[in-house]
């Protein structure tokens, strides 16, 4: 008995060393050159995993669709990363020990905090083009940040946006007024004077400026200022969720007919999934069409179809999801424009392919043709919470800032 | 075995190596560090670096902290005073680093001084709270004094140099740092064997004690501040030239607890725990990862589920020490020497 289990034993064992080789083999044989290497800090924990996590979900799924397509260059793509916690410090270890084994061309960053840190190496190593999941308007400094792009508008830019909805919407020359209230952090912070001074161009009155702790919950001091002022549109930065939950509940017990705008981390379904009936009529600037919006494309259609493979139980995927989608995105554009022309994957060569990027059609994750300014994608649109359908709502067509 | 350590002057009772056993042993430590940057790659570079900053921290917050009882949660702001005057003064004057870092050092325990006039009439967790409020305020003079400190954009400067060398890499960096940190640790060794540290222990263990005993603790505790600052204000200095980039968010409170634990994890009172808490609260994070790796080629999503999961045991591992030895790491080493001190006898 004991020796035909062992003869049994040793049966399988053939098999699966044969299944296990050739399993190994066929990729190989199949994408035999050597793998263009997508590198990422990525926070899979620490108080950024919430998009962490659906980022590096993102890349990951984006990676299976390229090389499910080919590759890039007929290259296969090969994704790899570390989790940093959403600290600057695990951010660059895990940077170091990536470049120390990989030679990765592009890379993620998790932090606009990173994104500085690291902006000296990168410039001498003059080997890689950085994005990830900052939107901070320094990075749109060509001189200072040649190698970092933003995979969509800044947070200055977002403002513009914002502003330009605003200014659409004044009647008969009676402009909106509006409040900033934003956090008191170098997130938080980081548009309120360009958008002072846009808003000023616009001739939109910015009536009050509110900064608060991110997350605070008591804001009832803050809400009677907003009171006293009454603005139209009360536009939100810094934030996640909290205190943008507090202010509309309060204003809106108060009778204000104020609206309610954020950018990008608070326009996503956390807002309707925490806020419920609450968060209708709540507004965001989002570049990418969200993944339970209505409108298609080539390539939204491919992240439904990929992300729906990888994972049929998960549903809705974030909006962090599709910016880590659209940063490959860029990646595999950037490279291959590179390539094409002959040159190599160079700092220099991969910004002035990324510089190149006119009227380009990202099959349907934008909805209209980008032109990159400044190592940014300056479009963005309106969206408006629906509570009762729990998804936003375009309100806006798609604004291209010149 | 070694059976006997006998001390038959004041001199070699002072000294900081008593006997040729830690002589031998230290030049060893000196030759593996030298050593370590001509085989390290980048990334084993970059945190030796790391731990070497830590370890200067460590140093300063061991003084105040373990030495002379005085508990702080403003170490960070200390560092960031620091960073923002080598980040200044670099920018603006174009000194060089060993200029900058003594000036950082100087700044930092100008304000470590004031901070530390609570500590007259209060100690214990009031203290800590009294520093804590210490560090919101330089965050906020780092994030609103614009003019200075560049607002919450920061500043960014050029790498350290030196008669014409420049620091840039992770390799120059640590021939700098380390270098730093060693010096940093021999000279709070002597610290300890001069009247000024020797009166921080007294203070430590019997503050009313030591002031009958003619140790005046309005100077001692101010002095003890300033050193500590000192220390926190030259790991700040390296650190702004280690990233070359400072802003209001690279010196957090939880910067604080970390140097704080580090210094209970290592052991208080105790500059070889502050050296091993350091090394410790750097090092483990990074070594945990290596859970990842082994289980990623037959998980491959094993990251996701796993990286919380190694925060928790982390987590767990301080804990950990802090109930199975309250003595830190320090106790622990100390227990492996005493074991092959008398090897091969049982301790």
């Amino acid at each position: 008995m004991f020796n035909q289990l062992m003869q049994k034993g040793r049966q399988l064992a053939g098999i699966g060393s044969l299944v296990t080789a050739l399993g190994l083999a066929a990729p190989a044989l199949a994408q035999d050159k050597e793998p263009i290497v997508f590198g990422g800090s990525i926070p899979l924990s620490g108080v950024f995993a919430f998009a962490g996590i659906h980022g590096h979900a993102g890349l990951t799924d984006y990676t299976d669709w390229i090389n499910s397509q080919g590759g890039i260059d007929g290259r296969p793509v090969q994704y790899v990363m570390e989790d940093t916690a959403y600290e600057v410090d695990r951010s660059v270890a895990a940077f170091k020990k990536i470049t120390g084994s990989y030679s990765p061309p592009v890379y993620y960053g998790d932090s606009t905090g990173f994104m500085k840190s690291i902006a000296s190496e990168l410039n001498s190593m003059n080997s890689m083009l950085m994005s990830g999941a900052s939107f901070a308007t320094a990075l749109t400094d060509n001189e200072q940040y040649p190698y970092q792009f933003i995979p969509g508008p800044s947070y200055s830019q977002m403002f513009g946006i914002i502003l330009e909805y605003i200014a659409s919407e004044g009647e008969g020359g009676d402009m909106p007024t509006v409040a900033f209230v934003y956090s008191d952090t170098e997130f938080g912070k980081d548009p309120i004077e360009n958008s002072k001074a846009r808003a000023a161009e616009l001739g939109i009155d910015v009536v009050e400026e509110i900064v608060t702790k991110p997350g605070s919950v008591d804001v009832s001091a803050e809400v009677l200022k907003l009171r006293r002022v009454r603005p139209d549109y009360v536009v939100f930065h810094g934030y996640v969720l909290s205190p943008i939950n507090e202010f509309m509940v309060q204003m809106r017990q108060m009778g204000l007919d104020t609206k309610f705008m954020g950018t990008f981390w608070s326009s996503d379904k956390l807002i309707i999934d925490k806020m419920g009936k609450d968060a209708d009529g709540y507004m965001g600037i989002m570049p990418y069409n969200y993944y339970d919006a209505e409108e298609s494309g080539p390539m939204l259609d491919a992240l439904r179809a990929q992300a729906e493979k990888s994972d049929p139980e998960a549903g809705y995927r974030p909006t962090a999801y599709i910016q880590a989608w659209f940063n490959a995105m860029v990646w595999t554009e950037v490279i291959q424009r590179t390539l094409d022309a002959g040159k190599e994957l160079t700092g220099d060569n991969m910004a002035e392919a990324l510089a190149s990027i006119k009227d380009w059609d990202t099959g349907g994750i934008m909805g209209i043709p980008v032109t990159v300014k400044d190592m940014s994608f300056p479009v963005g649109r309106i969206w408006r919470v629906n509570a009762a359908e729990g998804r936003y709502e375009p309100v806006s067509d798609w604004i291209h800032l010149d | 075995m070694r059976i006997g350590d006998a001390k038959q002057t004041y001199v070699a009772d002072e000294a900081i190596w008593t006997t040729s056993t830690q002589k031998f042993w230290f030049s060893i430590l000196l030759l593996g560090l030298l050593i370590f940057p001509l085989l390290a790659n980048s990334y084993l570079l970059y945190l030796g670096c790391l731990v070497g900053i830590a370890v200067i921290s460590t140093t300063g917050l061991n003084i105040l902290t373990g030495f002379t009882g005085l508990i702080s949660l403003g170490q960070a702001g200390f560092m960031g005073v620091g960073a923002y005057t080598v980040a200044w003064l670099s920018t603006n004057t174009g000194l060089p680093f060993p200029i900058t870092l003594l000036l950082a050092g100087l700044m930092a325990a100008a304000v470590g001084f004031l901070v530390g006039l609570p500590s007259l009439r209060v100690k214990g967790l009031y203290l800590a709270i009294a520093t804590l409020a210490a560090s919101v305020f330089l965050h906020f003079i780092f994030a609103e004094w614009e003019s200075v400190t560049g607002g919450m954009e920061g500043l960014s400067l050029e790498p350290a140099h030196l008669f014409g060398v420049t620091f840039r890499s992770d390799f120059a960096m640590y021939f700098l740092i380390v270098p730093l940190a060693v010096l940093a640790v021999l000279a709070a060794r002597n610290l300890f064997r001069t009247r000024i540290g020797r009166a921080f222990i007294a203070i430590r263990d019997r503050d009313i004690s030591a002031e009958i005993l003619g140790i005046p603790l309005l100077r001692y505790k101010l002095m003890s501040f300033a050193l500590s600052s000192f220390y926190a204000g030259v790991a700040g200095g390296l650190f702004a030239y280690f990233y070359r980039v400072v802003t209001p968010e690279s010196f957090p409170l939880t910067m604080s607890i970390f140097y704080l634990a580090a210094v209970i994890v290592g052991g208080m009172g105790n500059l070889l725990g502050g050296i091993l808490g350091a090394a410790f609260m750097t090092l483990v994070p990074e070594a945990l990862k290596l859970l990842t790796a082994a289980l990623t080629p037959f998980f491959p999503n094993a990251p996701v589920f796993m990286s919380p999961m190694l925060e928790i045991i982390f987590g767990a591992l301080i804990v950990g020490f802090l109930i199975f030895e309250p003595h830190g790491l320090a106790e622990i080493w100390r227990r492996v020497r005493r074991f092959f001190h008398l090897w091969p006898f049982r301790s």
